[in-house]
């Protein structure tokens, strides 16, 4: 019983490690650390999209959090606000096209008051 | 006999309990995921990096604090637009006089990890970064994170064991008698609980028990309060050493830099500015070893000049004013003095006798021209005669004049070259010697220096020159000698660029290149520190307020740089500036 628990907290450890780079996404954008969680966003024309997962990749539930996306454009800063959708989606909406795989960074206030925020290069 | 183990079983477990409070109430001091608590008396702190920038957020008394530098070579980032998003939204950070950025952020007083973005916008750069503060508090701090996942609950479990396991060395090596009182006093306890559970003597043994555990409980909260009396006295001495005073009593309301237990060196962003610390990146490069040679100041053979009377006579100051003083401009062909060669007595009779020779045959050729003239018309005299008379009269008119022109004409003594007048010895009324320098042109733009080499260079290679204020000039190879002088051979090079201030004869040390090629990173002169056990180490900046030091293997390289042959790879970030004071904080 104890070894597979420790194998499993050892993997776990490991992962959070190695993942602190950005990697894909299942939903084709880059995907970050944010805290504890994973987030994925995917940045298309001007909707921002935000996916949340925990470190195994299994989708949070987005209820309930709510969130900011603060990403470069043309050299000037774009704030964008994220509300739930649904599954494990934020969404918002920028004012202007963001282009391709914008530099950034995003914030998220989880139900319980609790913030993480992640970047993206 | 079934009472000893009962009996070390309840010791074991009141022990982990006496040693698990005081652990659980510093657990909120950890800030940083990866790294050890700094110290005690130093305020939370988050940090944040990109290629452009370092931040460091510490929020102190509700004002959230953020330093930002540049990341490659740790200079404040002045003048910048720093925004922060708070959970009440977007809010801009105010510069203060100290060079940082503040904000007032209340929201920032709640126990717990506290997680946001800035956004930076310094110019043409704009970076948004995400930075992380715990700020401790109490008993508050498990609750305030639920999201906590499994791997973060295995790494606090893991902290607090080795904390416990730390706490339970420190005591045993103190001697402390809370430790051994708890351990006496759980002993008995459980013989006491091993009676209740024969059923004999109830009530006594539930009053032992009371008392015991009223006991327990005192020693354990006179522990508490002894260990952290001791830290604030431990403490104060080694604030008392590093670089700011020391406030006993109230937290401070400024972090001190530190020396941390594993060696690396905790200096907060406000004290990086007063030691004005500067970073480089290392790069890994293939150089040449150089010589130092002792050099001096030349000036270029072809843009210098002197000023020499080629006759012996009295000098005199040029038509339009006086002598050209030390550091004038002149110009090329610029009359610089004048030379009048002395008339001896015997040249002068000679002269006076010429002269005489010459006006008498010229009066008598005078007229033999008129006559001629007269008599060409006539046919009586050939024309060629009369040419030839006149062309002999032509020529003694001439020689009269060049001999009139001798006794009065001076010497005039030219510019040979533009530039500034470097020597003069021209007196008025003074007798110049043939071949005597009267003054000496040098153009200040166009310097060479000739250094004296033990082995052949090569040409290929430039150099630089040190001068003794600790200027270096970059130099070009010119060339070098075959003939041998004192035993070395003359290397000449050209001064590059700015060679304002130099003058004629210096000194100088020329560092030049050899043929041998060496692998390393070059590092300014400055970020190599002797350390206290005499080896060579530079700081590395391993995060935005560590810096921890590198023994290295060093070699010399030119003027301003050593070569880091090893200890240090490339891509790291090392103090070039202020690294002595960094070895100085203790």
């Amino acid at each position: 019983m104890i070894l597979p628990r420790v194998t499993l907290a050892a993997g776990l450890l490991a992962a959070t490690a190695a993942s602190a780079h950005e990697t894909a996404g299942r939903h084709g954008g880059r995907v970050t650390d944010a805290g504890t969680f994973h987030v994925e966003l995917v940045a298309r024309g001007e909707t921002v999209d935000v996916f949340l997962s925990d470190e195994g990749q299994r989708p949070i539930p987005a209820a309930g959090f709510k969130g900011t996306a603060i990403l470069v454009v043309g050299g000037k800063p774009t704030r964008v606000p994220l509300e739930p959708a649904d599954g494990n989606r934020l969404t918002g909406k920028a004012a202007t096209a963001l282009g391709a795989g914008p530099r950034g960074a995003v914030q998220l206030t989880g139900p319980d008051g609790g913030t993480a925020s992640g970047t993206f290069h | 006999m079934s009472i000893r183990p009962a009996a070390a079983l309840g010791a074991v477990a009141l022990l982990a309990a006496v040693l698990a409070g005081p652990a659980r109430a510093h657990e909120g001091h950890d800030h940083g995921a990866g790294q050890p608590p700094v110290s005690k008396t130093i305020a939370p702190r988050g940090e944040a990096l990109t290629e452009a920038f370092e931040l460091v957020a510490v929020p102190r008394d509700g004002i959230l604090t953020l330093f930002l530098d540049r990341f490659r070579t740790n200079e404040p980032v002045t003048g910048a637009t720093v925004e922060v998003e708070t959970p009440e939204g977007p809010r801009t950070a105010t510069a203060t006089p100290e060079g940082g950025y503040a904000l007032p952020a209340p929201w920032l007083s709640k126990p717990g990890r506290h997680a946001f973005t800035a956004t930076v916008t310094a110019g043409e750069d704009v970076d948004i970064l995400a930075v992380a503060v715990t700020v401790p508090g109490g008993k508050a701090t498990a609750s305030t994170d639920p999201t906590a996942s499994s791997a973060a609950s295995m790494q606090a479990v893991t902290s607090r064991v080795s904390t416990i396991a730390r706490g339970i060395r420190e005591r045993l090596g103190e001697k402390d008698p809370a430790l051994f009182g708890a351990v006496a006093v759980a002993f008995l306890l459980g013989m006491l609980t091993t009676g209740l559970a024969r059923g004999r003597r109830s009530v006594p043994a539930v009053a032992l028990a009371a008392i015991g555990i009223t006991l327990v409980l005192g020693t354990a909260a006179f522990a508490h309060g002894a260990e952290d009396h001791g830290a604030e006295h431990h403490g104060a001495p080694v604030q008392g050493a590093a670089l700011a005073e020391p406030r006993p009593g109230a937290p401070a309301a400024s972090d001190l830099a530190q020396r941390l237990p594993d060696g690396s060196v905790f200096v907060p962003k406000p004290t990086q500015r007063l030691l004005v610390l500067r970073t480089t990146v290392t790069e890994a490069g293939i150089f040449h070893r150089s010589v130092a040679l002792p050099g001096r100041i030349i000036p270029d053979p072809n843009a210098s000049g002197v000023v020499q009377s080629s006759v012996g006579g009295r000098l005199a100051p040029p038509p339009p004013g006086p002598f050209p003083r030390l550091g004038t401009r002149v110009r090329k062909g610029e009359v610089l003095a004048t030379v009048t060669p002395p008339i001896q007595a015997v040249d002068a009779s000679d002269m006076r006798q010429t002269q005489g020779d010459l006006d008498q045959q010229i009066s008598i050729v005078e007229r033999r021209v008129d006559r001629y003239k007269r008599l060409a018309t006539t046919a009586a005299v050939p024309q060629s005669q009369l040419e030839d008379a006149v062309a002999e009269l032509k020529g003694l008119q001439d020689r009269r004049a060049a001999l009139d022109k001798i006794r009065q004409q001076p010497e005039p003594l030219v510019a040979p070259v533009d530039g500034v007048v470097a020597q003069a010895a021209a007196v008025a009324g003074q007798m110049a010697s043939p071949g005597q320098m009267v003054f000496q042109v040098v153009d200040p733009n166009r310097l060479w220096v000739e250094a004296l080499s033990f082995d052949a260079l090569t040409p290929a290679q430039d150099a630089t020159a040190r001068l003794a204020d600790g200027r270096t000039l970059k130099l070009a190879y010119q060339g070098s000698g075959l003939a041998d002088r004192n035993q070395a051979i003359p290397v000449q090079f050209a001064v590059q660029g700015d060679a304002s201030g130099l003058r004629v004869g210096q000194f100088v040390t020329v560092l030049a290149g050899t043929d041998t090629e060496q692998t390393g990173l070059a590092l300014p002169r400055a970020a190599v520190v002797r350390a206290g056990n005499g080896q060579d180490v530079v700081y590395e900046h391993t995060s935005a307020e560590r810096f921890e030091a590198r023994p290295v293997r060093i070699e010399p390289l030119d003027g301003g740089r050593v070569l880091i042959a090893e200890g240090v790879g490339p891509g790291k970030r090392v103090v070039t500036q202020g690294a002595e004071l960094l070895d100085q904080v203790r």
